[in-house]
């Protein structure tokens, strides 16, 4: 009698411990990079003035997608971090409610791209990167997207795989160099198919390309802006180039997951994210490069960064409708001819 | 050995219950993914598999890659493990422990190894070039044969270890006596040592294979994503596109290639055995 009395007050008391935690936890999904920096530059001092606690899940997009449908009745997560094309893909898929910027106190700040990337305000950009080419400065002058398929640089390139986030849009700029800018992207992939064994490999993961950098097993390769860091202490003379195309790359949005009946909290750590104060010390960390047009960084900083409006304004960026739209095609398009 | 049958029977039961729950039922589960379309059931996903050209290439690929590795590490076995075996026994416990040495290493580890042994700026490629064989480097990475030569390191001491306990047990004087009776040693391999040495053979082959088949760092690592293996195919279906039911297919694939091997390797044994 008294084990039962005691195991019914337990877990009363269990019960309601996770109501009351229920409440001040947020739930958010993020990539698993920089998580340490993260933890210290935003969810640390958030957690600090909300009183609250954060659960981060971290994954590839494809995982925490998929978690998300899996969760759709009744979501875990509140609010996630997600390339443009994945966010409107969970858009499409009925997982994501508007965002309410009128209670963003740093809406205004940011670039006009980032405001409404997805449209009904489904999204926020919190953070870009431009895609050009590294090179060996002593080997190669890089200045057209064409020149990854010159004879000079044939078996020293390296390309993203068409299924990883710089593949279309490096192909977009290859395309555009050799005339065809069309979103099929069919000259730019017979260009590659043509040439597909002067390609030393098709790399999935940018840390891949450093280290192929760094063992002089190629010369030049698209990566993303972010990368560069890894790069230009290397011990070899590397340089980022400056296409005559322009420079492509993408956007990373914040969502907030439907009916997870935590929008209050979710729209504040949002708007803790954007903030000026947070937004430069991520970009001082080198973690993102920021989103707020009030963002001062030091030249040094700025350097390995995409940053400032007019850099902002000149990247080709691929629609993320296009993308989602067109990623299957592009896919088989690939395999029935780079990978044949 | 118990009186009572229900006995052993119980004491199965946690290692049944265990296996049947935590293994068998999900494996279950996730092959009858690959047959279920849209309205029930359906081959349809099987189909679409092999209607694609790159498919077809990458499962091409994996055979050819496993069964080439197998076959060169039965050549390079017998000739070991024959050589280890005729040694007295104290240098024949050393060599036994240097042929299990790579066992112990993780495979990241030694997979990274040729990462550099193989670059172009690598060990071969300095040998190749600082002797005047070559011009230029070799492009050895993200080829096939980086490929074969990092899964033959790989599964190599499995098929030595089948080997020499298969010729541990092989009679003492069998081969002393085909010699005295007059064989070449082309005749010793064939009509003595393989027919004595078969289930070994069958159990290295077998692992080696499989394997092979089954292995995900080495392709992923020394082909990357031009020399794709049925494996690193499947990883890419399902963190690149979510998409289980080709991994599904492509699991059901290694699974029927697997139990193929064995099944072949047991009958070209016997029937050797009965001639």
């Amino acid at each position: 009698m008294t084990l039962a009395r005691t195991l019914a007050t337990a877990s009363a008391l269990a019960i309601a411990a996770g109501a009351a935690q229920a409440e001040d936890t947020l739930t958010i999904s993020v990539y698993s990079f920089a998580q340490d920096e993260f933890q210290e530059i935003v969810y640390d001092p958030f957690m600090e003035i909300c009183d609250c606690k954060i659960v981060v899940e971290t994954g590839n997009s494809v995982e925490r997608l998929a978690k998300i449908e899996a969760n759709k009745e009744n979501p875990v997560i509140d609010m996630a971090v997600l390339s443009t094309h994945d966010a409107l893909s969970a858009a499409r898929k009925g997982l994501l409610a508007p965002i309410d910027t009128a209670a963003l106190s740093n809406y205004d700040k940011l670039y006009d791209i980032a405001k409404d990337p997805l449209g009904d305000h489904l999204g926020v950009g919190y953070t870009f990167y431009a895609t050009s080419i590294v090179y060996r400065s002593d080997k190669v002058t890089i200045d057209s997207w064409a020149d990854l398929l010159s004879p000079e640089l044939a078996g020293n390139v390296a390309l993203p795989d068409i299924t990883t986030n710089q593949g279309a849009p490096a192909l977009l700029m290859i395309g555009e160099a050799l005339g065809d800018a069309d979103y099929a992207l069919s000259t730019p992939t017979n260009a590659v198919a043509e040439q597909a064994d002067d390609i030393v490999t098709f790399y999935v993961r940018s840390s891949q390309v450093a280290q192929l950098m760094q063992q002089e097993e190629i010369w030049a390769a698209p990566i993303g802006r972010f990368a560069w860091a890894s790069f230009k202490d290397n011990g070899l003379p590397m340089a980022w180039a400056t296409p005559k195309e322009g420079q492509t790359g993408g956007m990373n949005v914040m969502v907030m997951t439907a009916n997870n009946g935590n929008e209050a909290l979710a729209t504040r750590f949002m708007d803790f994210w954007l903030s000026t104060e947070v937004q430069t010390n991520l970009a001082e960390a080198l973690v993102d490069s920021p989103a707020n047009a009030e963002v001062v960084v030091s030249d040094d900083i700025a350097d390995n960064l995409t940053y400032g409006a007019e850099t902002v304004a000149q990247l080709k960026l691929l629609p993320p409708d296009v993308i989602l739209d067109s990623r299957e095609t592009w896919l088989d398009q690939w395999n029935a001819t780079v990978m044949k | 050995m118990f009186e009572d049958r229900r006995i052993g029977l119980a004491l199965a039961m946690p290692a049944a219950v265990f296996a049947a729950a935590l293994f068998l039922a999900p494996v279950i589960i996730l092959l009858s993914e690959g047959f279920r379309g849209a309205e029930g059931w359906t081959l349809a996903p099987y189909i679409d598999f092999f209607s694609s050209d790159r498919n077809r290439v990458v499962f091409l690929r994996t055979l050819k890659l496993a069964t080439l590795v197998a076959g060169v590490s039965a050549i390079i076995g017998y000739a070991t493990a024959f050589a280890i075996v005729s040694l007295p026994p104290a240098s024949r416990g050393r060599m036994f422990a240097l042929v299990t040495l790579p066992l112990m290493i993780s495979p990241v580890a030694r997979t990274y190894a040729w990462l550099v042994i193989l670059g172009r700026t690598g060990f071969v490629n300095q040998i190749l070039v600082g002797s005047g064989l070559m011009d230029t480097p070799l492009r050895l990475l993200f080829t096939e044969t980086a490929v074969f030569i990092g899964l033959l390191q790989l599964f190599l001491p499995l098929m030595i270890i089948s080997l020499i306990s298969a010729m541990e047990n092989m009679p003492r004087d069998a081969v002393p006596a085909a010699r005295v009776l007059g064989a070449n040693w082309v005749q010793v391999f064939f009509k003595v040592i393989l027919p004595l040495t078969r289930e070994g053979l069958v159990v290295g082959g077998t692992l080696v294979f499989t394997g092979s088949m089954t292995a995900y760092i080495t392709p992923a690592i020394l082909g990357g994503s031009k020399v794709l293996m049925l494996e690193t195919l499947l990883y890419q279906r399902v963190t690149v596109a979510n998409d289980f039911a080709s991994a599904a297919v492509i699991a059901m694939i290694l699974i029927v290639m697997a139990f193929s091997a064995n099944i072949v390797l047991k009958r070209m044994a016997t029937a050797r055995a009965r001639r």
